[in-house]
């Protein structure tokens, strides 16, 4: 398995460096490689999915037994009936947006975080297609593959080791911050909400989002069963979403600014207050049923 | 009856078709459409997919809720689009000024304008017309696909036996579930539950979920640990699984797989050719 992800993590890489080569060469004459962009934001997130699963393919997460499929089925179908049950049909949720309000979404995120991402990728990308079957609206594989990346963004800790990976998203917030903000302070940047030269404090406001983020680890200390799943649940819903919402820039031909907000903010925003409070609810009730039934391994 | 599929058998001609062939066609429509921007194509394309819908004896009523939908998003995300400037990365760049409206208020300094532009006006259409072949396919979909045949479909498409026999082991227990919720939820309700009360504030109202989420998701986790008793005393993933459906292509299969093959990587050379660029008359 590990020797054939190599192979598609070569091979997409192949393709993401040709075409982002393609674009660069034609661009002068101001004729770019025009309709492939949906393509390429494919590639390059196909390379994340299998750069991850490369790199931690000896963990026992990733293999597929009789307890991860039946998990990988309850995971999608309770996904699957729970966005059915608020997308309008018992409970009218209103939105603003094609994404309707999905308390749903902390199923992906708590079979990840609990079961694994592959479980957690099952579950988003299969849940969304059963949830999207039941009511007819149609199956929009862009959103299928977003949800499932939920699920696996936050089934990371479980392959990664809980701290090991608070740790690691902790120095990679702080180096994005970092390199943000030496990038926003040595170049010149139009502000994208008001026009006119970015202002000089908002240069800054990525250095200090890191060193609140670093301070806020450090604050933890060692106790970081609810931040774990709380930062993770966020972070697979910025990742999951975000993914989903850039590729209708190119599926759908909006300008980034209506993807970002039109999109992206009105979905990743609630799911990530959703999931922050109900994943730890379901994580908490679940480690009591396993002391009872004494099968299966808990969770921190 | 909580949970009812939107698929039923049609007598369409289609239906004689192997379900993954149809499955790949409609999912080549979808993205052969991306490959274009220039309207006249799109068009063609748009009309091409809504031939395919009705030939699938889709009728306008049973699908209009998803229609109406998808349909009032289009219009919503084009308008958006139209208004707040250029669309589409790079599709265009020069623009040709027809007119300009602004409304007669000024505020804070600013006064709402917008350019009408040939261009502006092409990439709506073209947009709509792409978002419209796109949600034509993804509505026949579900409509379309008999949800019995999903693992066995999967399966033949080249997925490994366990993660096909996952996603049929979920459609069989979306029904189960379907009902665990309404039960939970009316036994919650004798208790004094209320979810519809709209009070406190957001994170009290998203707790207010949980008697109903909990529940549900601990009892199928418990149910879980029996399903797979039950599939380990049978040997499950030992050997190579059978289905008891069982899927062949057959000639007039190749024909729709043959077209649903050209239809998208015609495109794809076609779009690396330069053919389907953003147009403006």
């Amino acid at each position: 398995m590990a020797r054939r992800a190599l192979t598609w993590l070569i091979l997409l890489g192949i393709v993401v460096i040709l075409m982002a080569l393609a674009s660069a060469m034609t661009s002068e004459s101001g004729v770019r490689l025009q309709g492939f962009g949906w393509l390429l934001w494919v590639a390059i997130g196909g390379v994340f999915v299998y750069a991850i699963y490369f790199a931690t393919a000896e963990h026992p997460a990733w293999q597929i037994g009789t307890r991860e499929v039946v998990y990988m089925a309850i995971g999608a179908a309770l996904y699957g009936v729970f966005s059915y049950l608020f997308n309008g049909t018992v409970f009218v949720v209103p939105s603003v947006s094609q994404v309707a309000l999905r308390p749903a979404i902390v199923f992906p995120v708590f079979f990840g975080y609990v079961f694994g991402p592959a479980v957690g990728f099952f579950t988003g990308a299969v849940g969304n297609i059963l949830g999207d079957f039941l009511t007819g609206w149609g199956v929009f594989p862009a959103w299928d593959v977003g949800n499932g990346l939920v699920g696996l963004v936050a089934g990371l800790p479980v392959v990664l080791g809980r701290e090991r990976a608070l740790n690691l998203l902790t120095g990679l917030v702080a180096v994005l911050g970092v390199a943000l903000s030496l990038w926003a302070l040595t170049t010149e940047i139009q502000s994208p909400f008001f026009g006119g030269p970015l202002s000089p404090l908002m240069r800054w406001v990525p250095l200090i989002a890191a060193a609140l983020v670093v301070a806020l680890r450090f604050a933890l200390g060692r106790n970081i069963a609810l931040a774990s799943v709380i930062v993770w649940g966020a972070v697979a819903n910025i990742v999951g979403i975000g993914f989903a919402a850039i590729a209708d820039i190119w599926i759908n031909g909006y300008p980034p600014a209506v993807a970002l907000l039109g999109e992206f903010v009105p979905a990743a925003g609630p799911n990530i207050l959703h999931a922050a409070v109900l994943t730890p609810l379901l994580v908490g009730a679940y480690n009591a049923l396993q002391q009872q039934l004494g099968r299966g391994a808990g969770v921190a | 009856m909580l949970v009812a599929w939107p698929y039923r058998r049609r007598g369409s001609i289609l239906e004689a078709f192997d379900p993954r062939a149809r499955l790949l066609f409609a999912l080549s429509l979808m993205l052969s459409t991306l490959f274009f921007w220039d309207v006249r194509l799109l068009a063609g394309l748009w009309a091409l997919a809504l031939l395919y819908f009705r030939l699938n004896r889709l009728t306008w009523r049973e699908t209009r809720r998803a229609w109406m939908l998808t349909g009032f998003i289009a219009v919503v995300f084009v308008t958006i689009t139209f208004l707040t400037g250029r669309g589409g990365f790079e599709v265009y760049r020069a623009e040709r000024v027809l007119a300009r409206l602004s409304l007669p208020v000024t505020l804070f300094g600013w006064s709402p304008a917008i350019h009408l532009t040939v261009e502006r006006i092409f990439f709506a259409l073209s947009q709509f017309c792409r978002m419209g072949t796109v949600i034509t396919a993804a509505i026949l979909i579900p409509y379309t696909m008999d949800p019995t045949q999903y693992g066995v479909v999967f399966r033949g498409l080249g997925l490994p036996d366990k993660i096909a026999y996952a996603m049929d082991l979920a459609f069989r227990f979306i029904p189960t579930l379907g009902r665990d919720a309404l039960q939970t939820m009316d036994a919650q309700r004798a208790r004094g539950y209320e979810l519809e009360r709209v009070r406190g504030g957001p994170l009290a109202q998203i707790r207010r979920l949980a008697p109903l989420v909990v529940p549900v998701t601990l009892h199928a986790l418990m149910t879980a640990e029996d399903v797979i008793d039950a599939m380990d005393l049978r040997a499950f993933g030992v050997g190579p699984r059978t289905w008891l459906t069982e899927l062949r292509f057959r000639r007039h299969d190749f024909l729709l797989l043959g077209l649903a093959a050209a239809l998208f990587f015609g495109s794809m050379i076609a779009a690396a050719l330069g053919f389907g660029r953003f147009w403006t008359p």
